[in-house]
């Protein structure tokens, strides 16, 4: 970790000396360990510690950026040299207008010191003590223990000076037996928040519950994906829709149609950088606070996230969802929330006279028509058939193909809990999502586990 | 050199069983234009190493981006506590298996250096190929994309391997997305997903022709727009290079992965349904069917010359006249079999952990061109360039979409479709293979962006593939 003082000092030295009209840095650290686990067993556990700087320099409307991973004052300033040298081969960019200004920032709580401590022993320990159960149960565990603090700054020519120190703890156990598997999971800024022991037994628990699993063809059935299943839709409508960029060339499930109703009237999805209940970062790639965005609200398309570029085309202002400026991508929403329900998740069986339960998915795709969110995916970890508001038996797994939004308008109730699930980007946002019981959801294809 | 030699003096000095260490600096360029403007213009610089160690029997790794003496003591000694303390909590068991350690030196061979040819010149290809896809209204998304990537590595092992390599990648590709109502279809060239990649210079490139392709990709885009919906039900499909490109890699390339076959992926990817039994007897595909993993053949995405623990590269047989045989293998994978690895370990950058990757794992050709194929078929369709990808975490149950589908009757080629989807279980698909078309219609395509691992990693692979005929598959889904 640079630190604050040290991270700005640096990148501000760097800009004064840039002969850009406007020139901007971004800064992204962090220092991190992971233990993997397989087989019951740590076959990889590493540490990493890097500092990677985005540079980017604007001459008129032409825009070149540049990165290193070297903090020396002398390559970043070969590398400012880099981005000025790229902007200066540009065609002018017309919708481009600025860089963002000085932002009003706000500083949630993000860094927890223990977490930022937690040592490759402490994970390790943790992970032996879920190996023990594992062997009295006799199934074997594979997963992650992940922790790791960072730190990610933004400094522009016109004033943006943000800084924010995070830490991040994720751990990830599932369990397998012979012809089955259970799966368990938590995110938190705050490893204090992770119990390792009861997820390995959650874990542990759904493998038992779901070996010996029969048949079922596919079919239309009710179904309860749990939040982990919610999760992946999520990201994937989010990656697809839900920025300004798909709206504006028309790939978007949103184009032509916000203010109109998209999905049931259950459904609620926002963004919110700083809810603490997710994975909480207060400005984006470009140094914009972000802003809480309605995307969708009580069914109705209400809005995108916007970065500076798209907002530009259209004459209004960022959100603070950009990514690097000259990268090319976003923007997009990071910290997605859908709204709770009333059921609390173990009544959801209840609810239903028979369906599906799907612990989470695998491998999904929203490629296949994204203006009529039509997705693909696999079952895992987990699927169970319920009959008369109980679990009746394991099944094994299914391909769902399913328009999304469509079988969103068929929700029939929605968990009172939710769970921050991470993705890719896990240390710098996650999908805050409930558990959904879907009336006659698509599953298209089986397989032979 | 000297430096790292010093770090693996210093850690045999402490006893480990095992060391090495890998000092990489990575260059990429990567360039987009969509719809006239320039959306990406990106240089990135970056360099670093990281240190693995077997102690007790058990991996630690530490990578750092600091390069001074202290750092890299620092992050060896944190490397051989992470082996300690993962060998106190029962990982300690890791046996490598042997390799005759090099002392060699490797370089992509190429004929322009893409990092030599001027930027200007780089985005007036794509203004060029761009423009010409813009000439229809109905293109509301026009963008085209090139991406190089120059990376030098240095390895060193307590073994007394010292292996200095220069692997150059180029690599690019023009789509347009035609929209009109509700509808948004797409066409791309040479393949989707930012096109096609090669271990070569910028000659790659301007032997793509992007310009002299753009107007038929634009044409193709639009008449999707008012295409009909691809039909369901069971029929005989062509799939085209490319979308058989992805069908191996994510059938084949990824099924006989052995850390996979071995459980050591199920916490993020998954495993393989070519378990160990079915070694050496088990019907993969048809008779027609071969397949070999070639990290050493010229050109290759997945082509270099050692792979990430030192390992020289290599062809292997795959799958033989339609049987399973063998596995892509790492050093302590290999051991568990009693065998020696083939090479395919590599890491993305400096700060991951070599895992085993695909290298450029090839269909072999058979005979014939496309257009005899074609010929040969009295009813089916002809699918071109993916769009969507999944299948299941054993790589049983795939489907693929497509950008658009081509009736066959009577031996020629009749409508357009658009949304095709195929869906299938692997080995019942490739025992359904009929017919792979020959030399003359294969190619190496570049898959740039293979996810694995967990912080994930991306590696650049290639598959070798001819277009090929598949009986009775199921097109279309219930929707």
């Amino acid at each position: 970790m640079i630190g604050e003082a040290k991270a700005l000092e640096t990148l501000e030295k760097v800009l004064k000396a840039s002969e850009a009209d406007q020139t901007s840095a971004l800064l992204l650290g962090s220092t991190r360990g992971v233990t993997r686990f397989a087989e019951s067993m740590i076959h990889q556990s590493m540490a990493e510690s890097n500092t990677e700087v985005l540079l980017t320099a604007v001459l008129g409307k032409k825009i070149g950026s540049a990165s290193t991973n070297s903090f020396r004052v002398g390559d970043l300033k070969k590398t400012l040299q880099r981005a000025v040298d790229m902007a200066k081969v540009q065609k002018e960019n017309p919708s481009f207008l600025s860089l963002p200004g000085k932002q009003e920032i706000a500083k949630p709580l993000t860094f927890f010191p223990e977490t930022a401590k937690v040592s490759p022993k402490e994970r390790a320990k943790a992970v032996k003590t879920l190996f023990h159960k594992a062997s009295i149960c006799k199934v074997k565990l594979a997963g992650l223990f992940a922790t790791g603090e960072g730190e990610v700054a933004v400094v522009n020519s016109l004033g943006v000076r943000a800084y924010q120190p995070y830490t991040f703890a994720e751990v990830k156990v599932i369990a397998l037996s012979a012809d089955s598997s259970g799966f368990a999971y938590s995110l938190s800024r705050d490893t204090q928040k992770i119990d390792p022991e009861v997820l390995g037994e959650r874990a542990i628990k759904k493998c038992l519950e779901s070996k010996n699993p029969r048949d079922l063809p596919p079919g239309r059935y009710d179904v309860i994906l749990e939040p982990p299943a919610v999760g992946e839709l999520l990201e994937w409508l989010s990656y697809i829709g839900l920025g300004a960029k798909s709206l504006q060339e028309g790939t978007s499930f949103m184009t032509g149609r916000l203010g109109e109703k998209v999905t049931g009237e259950q459904v609620t999805i926002y963004d919110d950088g700083l809810d603490p209940e997710g994975i909480a970062i207060p400005f984006d790639f470009e140094g914009v606070a972000k802003r809480r965005v309605v995307l969708i609200e009580q069914g109705v398309a209400k809005g995108v996230v916007y970065g500076s570029l798209t907002a530009a085309k259209e004459g209004r202002e960022s959100t603070g969802h950009g990514l690097p400026p000259g990268t090319g991508g976003g923007p997009l929403s990071l910290n997605l929330f859908m709204e709770a329900g009333n059921v609390p998740p173990d009544e959801l069986p209840s609810r239903m006279e028979r369906g599906i339960l799907v612990t989470r998915l695998h491998y999904v795709n929203g490629f296949l028509d994204t203006r009529r969110t039509l997705m693909t995916g696999m079952t895992r970890d987990g699927v169970f058939y319920v009959q008369e508001g109980k679990i009746a038996f394991p099944v094994k797994n299914l391909r769902f193909t399913e328009r999304v939004l469509e079988a969103f308008s068929r929700i029939q109730a929605i968990s009172t809990e939710r769970q921050a699930i991470g993705a890719a980007w896990s240390e710098l946002g996650a999908t805050v999502v409930p558990a959904l019981l879907i009336r006659d959801f698509n599953f298209t294809g089986e397989t032979m586990f | 050199m000297e430096d790292l030699r010093e770090v693996i003096h210093s850690l045999k000095r402490k006893g480990v069983q095992y060391a090495d260490v890998r000092l990489i600096r990575r260059m990429h360029q990567g360039l987009s234009v969509k719809n006239g403007e320039i959306e990406r213009s990106l240089s990135v610089e970056e360099q670093g190493f990281g240190v693995r160690v077997i102690a007790d029997g058990a991996w630690g790794f530490a990578a750092n981006s600091r390069l001074t003496k202290a750092e890299l003591k620092k992050t060896s000694d944190q490397a051989l506590r992470i082996a300690k303390v993962s060998a106190g909590a029962g990982g300690g068991r890791v046996v490598l298996a042997e390799v005759e350690p090099a002392i060699a030196t490797y370089r992509t061979p190429i004929q322009k250096d893409p990092f030599q040819v001027p930027l200007g010149t780089k985005l007036t290809l794509l203004f060029r190929a761009t423009e010409i896809l813009q000439k229809d209204p109905r293109v509301k998304v026009a963008e085209g994309s090139l991406s190089f990537f120059k990376t030098w590595k240095s390895f060193v092992s307590t073994e007394g391997a010292e292996i200095e390599q220069e692997i150059t990648e180029s690599g690019g590709g023009i789509s347009a997305t035609a929209v009109n109502g509700g509808e948004a279809q797409t066409r791309s060239y040479p393949s989707s997903h930012g096109g096609d990649f090669a271990t070569k210079g910028y000659e790659f490139i301007e032997a793509m022709d992007l310009v002299g392709n753009a107007e038929r990709v634009r044409e193709e885009a639009v008449a999707l727009l008012s295409a009909e919906d691809c039909p369901s039900g069971e029929t005989t499909i062509i799939l085209d290079g490319p979308q058989l490109a992805l069908q191996v890699h994510e059938s084949c390339g990824h099924a006989i992965e052995l850390d996979r076959v071995l459980g050591m992926e199920m916490s993020y990817a998954g495993g393989s349904f070519l378990n160990l039994e079915k070694r050496g007897n088990f019907r993969y595909g048809s008779p027609l069917v071969n397949i070999t993993a070639d990290a050493a053949v010229e050109g290759g995405l997945g082509t270099f010359g050692f792979d990430d623990e030192g390992v020289p590269a290599q062809r292997t047989e795959i799958v033989k006249d339609g049987i399973f045989i063998d596995y892509l293998k790492s050093r302590e994978t290999a051991a568990v079999l009693g065998e020696r690895s083939n090479g395919c370990m590599r890491a993305d950058g400096w700060n991951r952990i070599p895992l085993i990757r695909m290298v450029n794992v090839n269909l072999e050709p058979r005979e014939g061109t496309l257009e005899q194929l074609i010929a040969d078929t009295d009813d089916g369709l002809l699918i071109s360039t993916n769009k969507s990808w999944s299948i299941d975490q054993m790589r049983l149950n795939f489907q693929f979409g497509c950008e658009l589908a081509r009736e066959i009757t009577h031996g020629k080629l009749g409508r357009i479709f658009k949304n095709p989807i195929y869906t299938g279980i692997t080995p019942r698909f490739w025992g359904s293979c009929d017919a792979i078309c020959g030399t003359s219609e294969w190619h190496i395509w570049g898959v740039p962006n293979c996810g694995k691992g967990e912080p994930p990693q991306t590696a650049r692979v290639g598959h070798g593939t001819a277009p090929a005929r598949f009986r009775g598959v199921q097109v279309g889904v219930k929707r």
